[in-house]
């Protein structure tokens, strides 16, 4: 705990939010892009309460890796302090004993990570709702069915449905397929906006040459129009950047430092006409930063909004920072300089969820 | 590959070294009506009034002219040789068709031929989907396609670079234009006897080469050419009108207005005013001159997909995939519905006062249309004015203000057979369902090619699940019905996986547990008439130099294949069997591809004989001429036996046992009786028994238990076998109990036990 905690929390003074903490997280040996996707993590408010009431509700849990994030975000959320850091020991571990991939001193990418955890807490859930019913009703078979199919709290929170309408050019058919999303990946182009990306995303692709689709009203292969669009919208909506990209002539992935602009406001426009809920506004509450010139070298950091402020994570830093330093963020409009600190991963929170 | 020995016309190619397929079209019944939608017509108007034919193309790969009398139809000939959907034909000269196909060929016919194909041009790289024809000048001809391809073509000159073959089965090698990358390969070609059809090849060092109008980024959906041909537009994907210049192939200028795909064009005979019809649901009329749009009609709710005008441009009919008929003004925009047809309109033809319409359907109409005075029509009907917003009319109709359709019957109808358009393989992977586009729900024994049930008009998916058997068989073809048909696809080697006992097919005279492939004799029921014909031929000219040659040709590839198993347990015998025999009223097409000139579709009857390896597939001719099966994948299934729990028969072998996967359980109840009744030790206790080993030969899958096996109800005491806790019947295949019982990656595991008989 270096000066830095007491200077924030003089910094923050009497608007200190009551039941806050602001805490950094002590590096392991390149654990960054951990640290900053737990930080932003903590900060998306409807992930941090579910967290806490399965911390709750399972006194003695056997260890999983959602069992020691309880346990870190209890931790944070029980201090005495209001500022400080402590060291995420315990679940660094878990997370080593449960991926080959991160049980190393390694940068790793923080989209991975969050993807890989994410999924990883949903698995867990289902099979401890499996063994819990199992429990009740020992006999019953089809608990597989009915019950464990019910989306758990991480859809409810992650998930939302893009829908893929392909439109036969020869019969003129449109046939539309669902398919569930944690977060968008979007590509980016040079000087450009979220908007701009989503609406990329989200562009007319054609099929065609050795690529047709197969159309079942034709029973051939003709060429076809498709594209991807948001059916249903998520409560947390994050967006990965894909600010890496492989260059073959270098056999690596370069970054791509593109300035992007990303609002502190968003709603989506590329929803499809049958969308749930195509109107839902949201904020930017959390943004994973990469600073360096590649995937595996560099530094994450994180920048969180919390009562109407923003932070900064730098792993056992935290610093207080003017709305109007998130710019500095958005990436760099020529391509001279190699290293950049760019939003990667931004969590976008649904306004009607407060 | 290896195809050592033919050094020929690999060159250039780029083709990825997969073995040609061999395709079997199931024609159905009816040859005389098409089986799948009408994509293209023409009328062609003959010197002498009342003498007219209509060409109709289809997508079941094959076009028909059909003779015009009063009040008939008569399909007249067949015109079979394109291998894909046929997309659109035009007339050059008075007798000379144009065809062009998904299969990326156009090619030339003889109109008043029984179906001769007089050239094969393949120039395009993906479906040529529409052509345009200069009408005064009817040599000039263009082509365009997907991917952006458009061509323009000189028929005279494009013709005479190839023999004019009288052979209606002429397939030329390609013109020398696709395989320019290396010329000097293609000149090098062997010229063989002129006389044999399909394998003729030519020098053509010198090949025509047609113009190409460059430009068009994305794919083509739509052409018109003006009459003297200085003139030719496109449209597609790129949403514009695209004006060329077709005697240089120069691009001129570009239409912008219509938001979506276009599918339509025509051109007035002065070459100033352009009609387009598009997916964006509108009607555009361009002035060239002008080189703008001049009037647009919201006519159509849907798609635009074709369009005809009166000879003087007046008006225009249109058709589309809101399966509406209209006649618009062009001048006061007055719009009239004509008449509906029950499926998305695909092209029509002015003929006088009548209009033909093809459809998705196979069926064409003909309906009243009043082409010669319009003006009738529209103070007879109820019409409208056009708006010129698109979707107005959809708005409009959505308001309810639905239109009377002028006329309610067609005049006349060529009947079509309805397309097949659901198919699902069972099985037992000798039977297919299948569901027509009238719901008619039937069986196909696809070793035949016929029929063997027709169920009616029932739902297919409960059919379906009622034929369900617990069978497993390896899938040894797949299926297609693009053309509107069955066409059963056989690939090298995956096709020779499926084996059945005789005494399952029912062949008799034969050891009923022979074996028998099922790809082997499909091919060889195929192939039948193509054999017999060879036969002929070679003994007929077993002096000629050529028959020589063909003799040659196969024992050099004998000794190439040599890796190549000959599959022993089977003799070398060309006689079908029943459940083999295709029928040769309604023969199926054969669509394949030897080692040169591109691939071909002929009724297997219409084989002469004198195809070789460069028309069909290497692979096949091995297998029928010499009994050669490529090496497959092992068609055994290992096993162990043991007693089942509380058994107190043992018999003496724990190792692993090895059979073919279709024995039958049956044959391990006799082996498991020969060991305990017999009780002779055997030698190999706990070790592996090898293919063929003695075990199998002595006890498993062998004639020599054959006595006993018809007796099995008679045995005392009774065996029963057992998997997974489960007894299993005794026709019950191996590969069947591995598959529905006992359903893991590991080694199959039986259990025998003795049920006493009562």
């Amino acid at each position: 705990m270096g000066t830095n905690a007491s200077q924030l929390e003089k910094e923050i003074g009497l608007e200190f939010p009551p039941n806050e903490r602001f805490f950094g997280l002590a590096n392991f040996g390149n654990t960054c892009y951990s640290n900053s996707v737990l930080q932003a993590l903590y900060f998306c408010k409807p992930f941090r309460e579910k967290v806490l009431e399965y911390k709750a509700k399972n006194k003695r849990p056997k260890e999983t890796l959602l069992s020691c994030l309880a346990d870190l975000f209890y931790t944070i959320a029980t201090q005495k302090k209001k500022v400080g850091s402590i060291a995420p020991k315990k679940f660094i571990a878990r997370l080593r004993k449960e991926k080959e991939e991160f049980d190393n001193y390694l940068q790793q990418d923080a989209h991975e990570f969050l993807n890989f955890l994410i999924n990883r807490i949903n698995e867990i859930i289902i099979a401890e709702r499996q063994a819990h019913l199992q429990k009740q009703k020992p006999n019953a078979e089809n608990v597989n069915d009915s019950k464990s199919q019910e989306p758990t709290w991480v859809h409810e929170i992650f998930q939302g449905i893009l829908t893929s309408e392909t439109r036969c050019l020869n019969c003129e058919m449109v046939s539309s397929k669902d398919e569930d999303f944690l977060d968008l990946q979007v590509d980016i182009d040079q000087n450009t906006s979220i908007t701009h990306c989503l609406r990329c995303f989200s562009n007319m692709e054609m099929l065609c040459g050795d690529n047709k689709f197969k159309c079942d009203n034709c029973c051939s292969y003709q060429e076809a129009q498709k594209r991807m669009r948001v059916k249903k919208l998520p409560v947390i909506l994050a967006l990965h950047l894909k600010r890496f990209k492989y260059m073959e002539q270098f056999n690596r992935h370069i970054k791509v430092s593109h300035r992007v602009v990303f609002p502190l406001e968003l709603r989506l426009f590329n929803t499809s006409d049958d969308a749930v809920n195509p109107d839902r506004l949201y904020d930017l509450v959390a943004v994973v930063i990469h600073c360096g010139s590649g995937p595996n070298r560099g530094h994450y950091i994180s920048i969180v909004k919390s009562h109407g402020f923003w932070l900064l994570f730098d792993d056992d830093m935290v610093d207080k920072i003017d709305a109007s330093a998130i710019e500095d963020f958005y990436g760099l409009t020529s391509n001279v300089q190699k290293s950049s600190e760019t939003g990667y991963i931004l969590f976008y929170q649904s306004k009607d969820c407060n | 590959m290896h195809r050592v020995a033919s050094a020929g016309n690999t060159g250039g190619s780029t083709r990825p070294r997969k073995e040609k397929r061999l395709t079997y079209v199931l024609n159905s019944a009816d040859g005389e009506k098409h089986c799948a939608g009408i994509n293209c017509l023409a009328i062609s108007k003959q010197a002498s009034e009342g003498d007219d034919y209509l060409f109709t193309g289809s997508r079941d790969g094959t076009l028909k002219k059909w003779e015009l009398n009063k009040n008939s139809a008569t399909c007249s000939a067949t015109f079979e040789s394109h291998v894909d959907w046929v997309n659109d034909l035009v007339f050059s000269g008075d007798n000379v068709l144009v065809s062009c196909s998904s299969d990326t060929t156009l090619k030339v016919w003889n109109c008043f031929s029984e179906g001769t194909c007089t050239r094969t041009l393949r120039q395009h790289s993906d479906y040529v989907t529409c052509l345009a024809m200069a009408e005064k000048n009817s040599n000039i001809l263009a082509s365009a396609g997907l991917g952006g391809d458009v061509f323009i073509w000189d028929i005279e000159a494009a013709v005479a670079v190839a023999p004019n073959s009288s052979d209606p089965t002429e397939e030329n090698a390609s013109n020398g234009i696709t395989s320019s990358a290396n010329p000097l390969a293609v000149g090098s070609l062997r010229t063989i006897s002129s006389s044999s059809s399909i394998s003729t090849h030519f020098n053509q060092s010198s090949g025509y080469a047609p113009t190409a109008a460059k430009g068009h980024k994305e794919s083509v959906y739509a052409l018109a050419m003006n009459d003297i041909g200085t003139l030719l537009v496109s449209g597609g994907t790129e949403k514009v009108v695209r004006v060329w210049d077709p005697r240089s192939g120069l691009k001129s200028m570009k239409l912008k207005g219509h938001t979506d795909n276009i599918r339509a064009l025509l051109l007035d005979s002065t070459g100033r005013f352009c009609l387009s019809g598009s997916s964006d649901s509108m009607i555009r009329l361009w002035d060239l001159g002008q080189q703008r749009c001049i009037h647009s009609y919201a006519v159509h709710t849907d798609s635009v997909w074709s369009l005809a005008s009166t000879p003087t441009f007046s008006h225009v009919y249109s058709g589309g995939r809101d399966m509406s008929l209209y006649l618009t003004d062009l001048a006061t925009r007055e719009s009239l519905l004509l008449c509906t047809e029950e499926y998305p309109i695909l092209q029509v033809a002015l003929q006088d006062d009548s209009i033909w319409i093809a459809t998705t359907d196979s069926s064409v109409h003909r309906w009243p249309a009043e082409g010669r005075n319009p003006q009738k029509a529209l103070q007879r009907g109820d019409s409208f004015l056009a708006g010129n917003l698109s979707f107005s009319r959809a708005r409009a109709s959505l308001e309810g203000s639905s239109l009377v359709p002028l006329y309610k019957e067609p005049e006349f109808t060529v009947p079509g057979s309805p397309a097949i358009i659901q198919h699902e393989i069972l099985n037992d992977r000798r039977h297919v369902l299948t569901k027509d586009s009238v719901g008619s729900v039937k069986l196909w024994e696809i070793t035949r090619g016929i029929v063997v049930e027709d169920y009616g008009k029932i739902p297919f998916d409960e059919k379906k699940e009622e034929l369900f058997e617990m069978v497993s068989v390896p899938s040894w073809f797949t299926v297609d019905s693009k053309l509107g048909s069955l066409s059963v696809h056989l690939d090298t080697p995956q096709c020779f996986s499926a084996e059945m006992y005789r005494i399952d097919l029912h062949i008799s005279g034969k050891p009923e547990d022979d074996k028998v492939n099922l790809a082997r004799e499909t091919l060889k029921g195929l192939l039948a008439h193509w054999l017999t014909k060879r036969r002929l031929r070679l003994s007929s000219q077993s002096s000629s130099a050529n028959g020589d040659l063909s003799v040659k040709d196969f024992t050099a590839r004998s000794l190439i294949h040599s890796r190549i198993e000959v599959d022993g347990s089977a003799d070398n015998d060309s006689t079908v069997y029943l459940p083999f025999q295709f029928s040769t009223v309604s023969p199926p097409s054969i669509i394949t591809e030897g080692s040169q000139g591109g691939p071909w579709r002929k009724k297997i009857t219409d084989l002469d004989g004198t195809e070789d390896e460069k028309d069909i597939p290497w692979w096949c001719i091995d297998c029928v001429l010499s009994n050669r099966l490529p090496p497959r994948e092992n068609t055994k299934c290992s096993f162990y036996l043991h007693p089942s729990e509380g058994s107190t028969v043992q018999i003496l072998t724990q190792g692993k046992l090895s059979a073919p996967r279709i024995l039958k359980i049956h044959k391990v109840v006799s082996y498991v009786l020969e060991k305990t009744v017999l009780d002779k030790p055997l030698d190999n206790i706990g070790s592996e028994v090898p293919l063929g080993g003695p075990l199998q030969h002595s006890a498993i899958g062998d004639g020599s238990t054959r006595s006993g096996l018809k007796q099995i109800p008679k045995f005392k005491p009774s065996i029963e076998i057992l998997c997974n806790n489960q007894a299993l019947p005794l026709d019950m295949s191996l590969a069947t109990v591995r598959a529905y019982v006992w359903k893991k990656p590991e080694d199959l595991i039986l259990n025998y036990r003795v049920i006493q008989s009562k």
